[in-house]
């Protein structure tokens, strides 16, 4: 307490804090009992329609899991999605965000017409972008390509044609994320590193190879972290889109568990689906957080 | 504007003077182009899928499937009247009569969430905020750690636990599940906003004899009302977002506009024009809030870890 408790209350006054805190420690647990029961689950071969096949198996669904090909296929598609997801969206983030930081004419109406993609629902977005990717001749995104001489992608019915598009709709809704972190990082960035380099005769991209980056650091940890956690666990773009498909091509363990529970009804294995997952955003996080860590010590 | 802090010569037009100052005018000229160019590119990408929705939402099923996509059409209304009232003067199939329905589903769901949050996440943000006792940071991690869980992880024993509930299918079964979306935002939003404000004003209430709850009416509350009400609006855009808990635990009479969207595809035909009116009304609220939201949107997507 910064308040010196008075004398004889002392005991109540302890007590306050785990008070206030009581509403929402309620309603926490009503989250954490679920996510327990569910973890429970995942040892057992809950499958809905057979019920009184329940059982406790133990590690049996984490097992099972390794010999699954389709398991190790949506496992493949998760890490290999996210790389290249966070890899683009970083790098486009970064470069949108130097652009709007310089002095451009019209910085301020671009930095806020940016914004507006990451205001619309995931699954709005998506399906915005399905009526742009219609594969018919109709669809005003293979008309435009046509311009280009690209002839008329399969968006959604071929495997790399959904790949792609899953990849371009994601990007575009959170390529404003990053660049709005990236610009704020920027925008912080202090002036006499830079008055350094100019003096030392540096052009712009030796300043911006030994200068900007390095400042910039906890930020591009930083994006990297939340992107990573979000693609990690893409399911919305997905589900609306391809729903995994064609041939689980787009199949991420999100999407693969929520076939598994709701498709398929075993809830057992599904669980245990849900949690390797977490445990994967866990051990990503954990890793970026300790880089961030880093980042932060060496430009404090 | 005047060079400040952070605004330092990378990519301007700030020239350094040097022996290749006879190439500037050439430089600044292919400057300017690039400039150019690279505006035109994001404002296409940025804006353009908006405006082409908005031009599906006002065509008619004939001008949709038009070869070449034309840019030129009668537009009409008979999409957001589709939608509205389920019918398209007999055109074709006639479809949903309940987006209206899945519109107020969104709107007391995304309320009701947001309003439980707030009242439980007050306290608890200025517990965390201004008091220090045993498993604080413990607390503070737990309510975190929520942000890393996968929904699916959530949304698999809530299923069955709704089920058996009679919380399925419900208002309130939804709001209680926005919780995992909602109420660890919410708390650490607040407590942000809350850590914002000085000590010695407080002090200086307590010195006058306001209790705990004197400094959390009359001091912090007022304080950091525009904080509460960024909360609030980023806590109803969230909600408003959320897609896939209702997914699950939603039915017919309790889908919101995000799930209620995608109800056009799963038909015989996509219904395209329906799809986009659809879309740009889900969308709109969320454009409009964002105005008002513009400078705390980072802080409210890194849950307070980035001002």
């Amino acid at each position: 307490m910064h308040t010196k408790p008075k004398r004889g209350r002392r005991g109540a006054a302890a007590f306050l804090p785990y008070l206030l805190l009581a509403p929402a420690l309620v309603l926490l647990l009503g989250m954490v009992y679920p996510f327990g029961l569910g973890l429970y689950y995942s040892f057992t071969s809950y499958w809905l329609q057979y019920p009184n096949r329940f059982r406790f198996v133990w590690l049996d669904n984490y097992i099972g899991l390794m010999e699954e090909p389709l398991f190790v296929r949506a496992l493949e598609f998760t890490l290999g999605f996210t790389l290249v997801a966070v890899v683009i969206q970083v790098g486009l983030g970064l470069a949108v965000a130097l652009f709007l930081h310089a002095r451009i004419p019209g910085r301020a109406v671009l930095r806020a017409l940016m914004l507006l993609p990451l205001m619309v629902p995931p699954v709005i977005t998506a399906l915005m972008w399905k009526i742009m990717m219609a594969s018919t001749n109709a669809g005003i995104l293979n008309y435009m390509l046509s311009f280009v001489g690209i002839d008329p992608v399969n968006w959604f019915g071929s495997t790399q044609g959904a790949i792609v598009s899953v990849l371009i709709i994601d990007t575009w809704g959170n390529l404003p994320f990053v660049a709005l972190i990236l610009l704020g990082g920027l925008q912080a960035l202090p002036n006499e590193p830079y008055e350094a380099a100019r003096v030392d005769g540096a052009g712009p991209i030796t300043m911006l190879r030994y200068v900007t980056l390095p400042l910039l650091s906890p930020f591009i940890v930083l994006v990297l972290l939340f992107r990573t956690m979000d693609s990690l666990r893409i399911f919305d773009v997905i589900y609306a889109t391809t729903l995994g498909g064609p041939n689980d091509a787009t199949t991420n363990l999100q999407i693969l568990a929520y076939q598994y529970s709701f498709q398929w009804y075993q809830m057992g294995k599904g669980m245990a689906q849900a949690i390797v997952l977490l445990l994967l955003v866990v051990l990503v996080s954990y890793l970026l957080m300790r880089l961030w860590n880093r980042a932060a010590e060496s430009t404090a | 504007m005047e060079p400040g802090r952070g605004e330092h010569g990378l990519m301007t037009d700030r020239v350094v003077p040097s022996k290749t100052s006879r190439a500037v005018p050439y430089q600044r000229y292919v400057q300017n182009v690039a400039i150019t160019v690279a505006t035109v590119l994001l404002l296409v990408w940025t804006v353009f899928p908006f405006v082409w929705i908005l031009l599906t939402s006002l065509k008619s099923p004939g001008d949709i499937l038009s070869v070449p996509p034309t840019f030129t059409f009668v537009p009409t209304l008979d999409n957001y009247a589709a939608l509205v009232m389920g019918e398209q003067r007999g055109q074709y199939s006639s479809t949903r009569p309940d987006f209206p329905l899945f519109f107020l589903n969104s709107m007391i769901i995304s309320f009701g969430a947001v309003a439980l949050s707030v009242a439980a996440g007050i306290p608890a943000a200025y517990a965390l905020a201004r008091f220090t006792f045993p498993f604080k940071n413990a607390i503070g991690f737990v309510l975190m750690s929520f942000r890393f869980v996968p929904f699916i992880a959530f949304v698999i024993p809530l299923y069955l636990l709704y089920q058996r509930l009679g919380l399925y299918n419900t208002h309130t079964g939804l709001i209680f599940a926005y919780q995992i979306i909602t109420l660890p935002f919410t708390v650490w939003m607040l407590r942000s906003f809350f850590m914002e404000i000085p000590l010695e004003i407080q002090e200086a209430a307590q010195i006058d004899g306001c209790s705990w709850l004197g400094v959390l009416v009359r001091v912090i509350l007022p304080l950091s009302l525009p904080g509460i009400a960024v909360t609030v609006i980023l806590g109803f855009m969230f909600s408003w977002n959320a897609f896939n808990y209702p997914l699950m635990l939603a039915g017919r009479q309790t889908f919101p506009v995000t799930v209620g969207a995608i109800q056009f595809i799963s038909y015989e035909q996509v219904l395209w024009g329906q799809m986009a009116a659809a879309t740009i009304v889900a969308a709109l609220p969320q454009l409009v809030l964002s105005l008002m939201v513009q400078k705390y949107i980072v802080r409210g997507l890194t849950m307070g870890a980035v001002k």
